[in-house]
């Protein structure tokens, strides 16, 4: 599944506002609980703080992947943003958290999430990828700038 | 040849039949329960089948072991924290919900079909309870899922309701057979029921759960066994004291199926098995029970009696009960068409007739009428009725598990996914070298488009998603080796 196919503008932003990490996950999941396969916001809720607590999905370089598995949605639900500011996100690297990629798999398609979060966390390693993210204005530019790094990138 | 040769052929047969039955109309939407019945029903005494079964007291004795497995696998079905946000909806439900439905029922049989005031009440008791079976039956075939808080809300309903309407028809039948019961005393053994219900189930559940967890069985095999003499130990100890035994095996298989045990898979799906026998095993009996020339008598009563039922006094029980909750008219309309009646009332229909309280048949054949006309109307059109009040959610895949685990005795872990952080010092590194804790295996790597089974001298890159196998003492070991930063050198060393 491409990146693309799970993201539209609906739920992408460019200048998220917030401080603190626990105040853009819960932005990000109100970006995402717009969409009507979220069937219990305050379940996928429960399920992405959970998974948090299991080790930080801030992966470095200025991203994170804040994700979870739950019976609460009906398919895969995603959200992507560029916070306004720079965010504490406990990152392995210290580093703070510009860009978040929000994603919510349901509980009884394994194999799909991880799939998915992998492609997203190995496209993100590409600094010059980040660069451009950081760079857009608005959701339609970001949208472009995956479908073009998807079709560059991968074969599919 | 022996008696238990024949009664096995022809249970054998009738159960065959039923399952074939429901195979082959699943397409058309037809409540189950309603095949089940008229299997029965065909093979009963005015049926082709010709089978001679006119025992009330056995038709409620297979009830009553049926309805504590359906009870029971319903309990361990019911995801708690599905059903706590609307636990106190629900309990109002099936308590002022059952009273209401009981009583205006009851003024309406006594007014319009001239039924003593009494006689009328009990027939509103008998009937004043969602059946577990045939709402679960409902909710969860393939035609219909409701958005949340819907379905937790009518299963929990549908669950506790029964025992509250077994208390109404018995302590009806006991104002009408003994003269000196007053209500207060009603409402006194009303508390005791419950209350030992509530109390015995939700102790006994927490003993089992420890055994079942503690004690380790030297056969796989003896693990449901013991669940299901445990399921009948709960019923028959608070039925012996004094409780509500149908509330306290719901509670025990609530508390059983939300507890973390040790086979819970295998578990649930032998109390699926059970529960679905227990179904067709109850539905034939009740089939096989009534006499259909006999349901002929009471059509235009049924029918008036069916349609006030639906029209007016669940709809009006439901909006009463619920109207302190935040829900929408489109939410209680469903609900309120989601009073499937089932077993319970054919079950409890049989309690005048053993009582030998007046009116006893006219009632049992109603109530059998009501029960059919709602499973098969309300049942049917449920799916249609969800679209119409846009409350229906989409339907849920087939489940799939391309990577399930259970837990198992002896192996505390779970499946979880862990991301190798960018500049992680276990990047580029062999999994033999990791130093992964003892009880965790990575199981599986995600890279890109590729999915791998890692041998220890696969290389970790940053950014794989791996799907380890850790028990929950060693996550925080696995966060540590994950997390650890690679030395300054080695990150100088470049992008990856």
């Amino acid at each position: 599944m491409k990146i693309v196919e799970i993201l539209n503008e609906q739920v992408v932003r460019t200048n998220l506002p917030g401080t603190t990490k626990t105040e853009i996950i819960n932005a990000m999941i109100d970006l995402a609980a717009t969409q009507d396969r979220v069937l219990d916001k305050e379940k996928m809720r429960e399920a992405i703080f959970e998974r948090e607590k299991i080790m930080s999905t801030g992966v470095g370089s200025g991203f994170a992947i804040p994700h979870g598995k739950t019976d609460a949605v009906r398919d895969i639900v995603a959200a992507f943003a560029i916070t306004e500011q720079p965010i504490d996100y406990q990152s392995l690297d210290e580093q703070p958290v510009r860009i978040v990629f929000l994603l919510v798999g349901r509980d009884n398609m394994v194999g799909p999430h991880i799939k998915l979060l992998s492609r997203i966390s190995r496209l993100m390693n590409r600094e010059e990828f980040r660069k451009r993210l950081l760079e857009a204005h608005t959701p339609a530019e970001v949208l472009e700038i995956f479908r073009q790094e998807e079709e560059s990138h991968f074969e599919v | 040849m022996f008696a238990i040769d024949v009664l096995l052929f022809i249970g054998a047969v009738l159960i065959l039949a039923s399952i074939a039955i429901a195979k082959a109309s699943d397409n058309l939407g037809v409540p189950t329960l309603v095949l089940f019945i008229a299997v029965g029903m065909l093979a009963g005494s005015e049926g082709p089948g010709g089978i001679f079964f006119d025992d009330p007291a056995l038709a409620q004795s297979i009830g009553v072991v049926a309805l504590i497995f359906i009870l029971f696998a319903g309990g361990l079905d019911t995801r708690w924290s599905d059903v706590r946000p609307v636990v106190w909806q629900a309990v109002s439900l099936s308590t002022i919900g059952v009273i209401l439905t009981a009583v205006s029922v009851g003024l309406f049989v006594h007014l319009v079909l001239n039924f003593s005031l009494l006689s009328g009440l009990l027939l509103g008791a008998i009937i004043s309870s969602t059946d577990a079976a045939a709402v679960f039956s409902v909710l969860r075939s393939k035609n219909v899922t409701l958005r949340s808080p819907l379905k937790p809300v009518l299963e929990l309903e549908s669950g506790s309701n029964d025992p509250m309407a077994v208390f109404l028809t018995i302590g009806t039948i006991q104002l009408i057979t003994s003269p000196h019961a007053a209500v207060v005393d009603l409402i006194w053994l009303f508390i005791v029921q419950m209350g030992l219900g509530l109390g015995i189930g939700y102790g006994v559940a927490r003993l089992i759960v420890l055994l079942l967890n503690r004690m380790k069985f030297s056969y796989e095999g003896l693990y449901p066994v013991f669940a299901l003499a445990s399921a009948s130990f709960v019923y028959g100890l608070t039925a012996l004291v004094g409780g509500s035994g149908f509330m306290a095996v719901y509670v025990a298989g609530l508390v059983v199926g939300n507890s973390y045990i040790v086979q819970k898979k295998s578990l649930f799906r032998f109390f699926d098995g059970l529960a679905w026998l227990s179904q067709i095993g109850m539905f034939l009996t009740l089939g096989l029970l009534v006499y259909p020339s006999r349901l002929m008598h009471v059509i235009v009563g049924g029918l008036l009696v069916s349609a006030f039922l639906m029209f007016v006094a669940r709809p009006v029980s439901v909006f009463l009960a619920t109207s302190f909750t935040q829900w929408g008219w489109r939410e209680k309309t469903l609900i309120s068409w989601v009073g499937l009646r089932g077993a319970v009332p054919i079950i409890l229909a049989t309690f005048p007739r053993l009582a030998r309280v007046p009116d006893a048949e006219v009632i049992f054949n109603l109530v059998f009428f009501i029960v059919l006309t709602s499973a098969l109307f309300q049942g049917w059109s449920l799916p249609a009725a969800a679209r119409l009040l846009k409350v229906d959610a989409p339907l849920r895949q087939r489940r799939k598990y391309p990577i399930e685990f259970e837990a198992t005795d002896g192996v505390d872990a779970e499946l979880q996914e862990f991301i190798v952080p960018y500049n992680s010092a276990v990047v580029g590194k062999p999994i033999v070298e990791l130093g992964m804790p003892p009880n965790s295996l990575i199981v599986l790597i995600s890279r890109d488009e590729r999915m791998m089974v890692p041998s220890g001298g696969t290389v970790l890159e940053p950014g794989d998603t791996l799907l380890a196998l850790v028990s929950r003492e060693q996550i925080p070991r696995v966060r540590e080796i994950l997390s650890e930063r690679r030395s300054k050198e080695d990150s100088e060393s470049g992008e990856f």
